[in-house]
């Protein structure tokens, strides 16, 4: 239980970072960079440790996680593509 | 003994995790994928509208996205606890802990609706916006929220109704710990959710 409950602090620690920073007020988008990044990092030691995946196969890990991350990455590259065909748009005749 | 049958006893799991544990793995993953594409629509939305507003002063909506963040995270822990006493045996306790988790998701949900009816209060709509840029902002917060806060909803249920099953013996320590990996996975797109969406959008 020791373990978890220093995860617990550990994810308790990352939150406190993101308001601190988020109140520095840096620009936009490397305040998104960097709450992107410490989410990433919160949300692996929850999936490694609350979830369990560290503890189970490692074929899991390597089942689930590439294929989530392509999913994601597949996503963020053809997003942007229902912007463009908003602006291919014809007239009415 | 049938073909599929013998190759069933034959062949060894791949993933040595019972048949239920992987169900809820493959739940998880295409969750996920829901979650990312709302957190990936809301982002080119927000992109895309110069007029975007940030509806979110540090008192009392960051503020109050603290304390629900620390409430969830801390309910990861006692799902934990609950998920290591049934291993354990400990029915009484590992009860103990499933009430635990579900008082705080219940306070959870019960600070995210205060949060909407403040909201609301001060003229947000799904697809109003009483700033006067883009109603996108209150589709987009009310939409993932409210996706989430569904989540957190059906999770408290659920684990009441594990949690009933497993003090009558009708379920076990694994449906106890697949609970949790469900309980968890809210957790988990929280911590994407909150700096996103509410940090982000600190005026």
């Amino acid at each position: 239980m020791k373990r978890y409950v220093v995860v617990w602090m550990g994810l308790l620690a990352i939150v406190a970072a993101e308001v601190v920073i988020t109140l520095a007020r840096p620009a936009t988008l490397v305040l998104l960079a960097v709450l992107l990044a410490l989410a990433i990092v919160e949300g692996g030691l929850a999936l490694l440790y609350f979830m369990h995946l560290k503890y189970e196969r490692r074929n899991l890990l390597w089942s689930l996680i590439p294929t989530l991350v392509i999913v994601l990455v597949l996503m963020g590259h053809f997003f942007p593509d229902a912007f463009r065909l908003m602006h291919q748009r014809g007239t009415a005749p | 003994m049938s073909h599929s049958a013998a190759l069933a006893a034959s062949e060894p799991s791949p993933y040595q995790i019972p048949s239920r544990k992987l169900g809820i793995w493959m739940f998880i993953l295409a969750d996920a994928a829901t979650f990312g594409a709302m957190l990936f629509a809301y982002g080119y939305l927000r992109v895309a509208n110069p007029d975007w507003n940030r509806p979110f002063a540090f008192w009392p909506s960051i503020v109050n996205g603290i304390g629900m963040t620390v409430i969830l995270l801390t309910s990861s822990l006692t799902m934990v606890a609950a998920m290591l006493e049934s291993q354990r045996g400990r029915t009484s306790a590992a009860l103990r802990w499933l009430g635990a988790t579900m008082a705080l998701g219940a306070l959870f949900a019960a600070l995210h609706l205060r949060e909407w009816v403040a909201l609301i209060g001060s003229g947000w709509r799904l697809f109003r916006n009483p700033l006067g840029g883009t109603p996108l902002v209150g589709a987009t917060f009310f939409s993932i929220t409210g996706l989430h806060m569904l989540h957190v909803i059906s999770g408290v249920v659920v684990i009441g109704v594990i949690g009933l099953g497993f003090r009558r013996g009708r379920f076990t320590a694994s449906h106890v710990e697949i609970t949790g990996l469900y309980w968890h996975f809210v957790d988990l797109v929280w911590m994407f959710v909150f700096p996103l969406v509410y940090l982000l959008n600190m005026r």
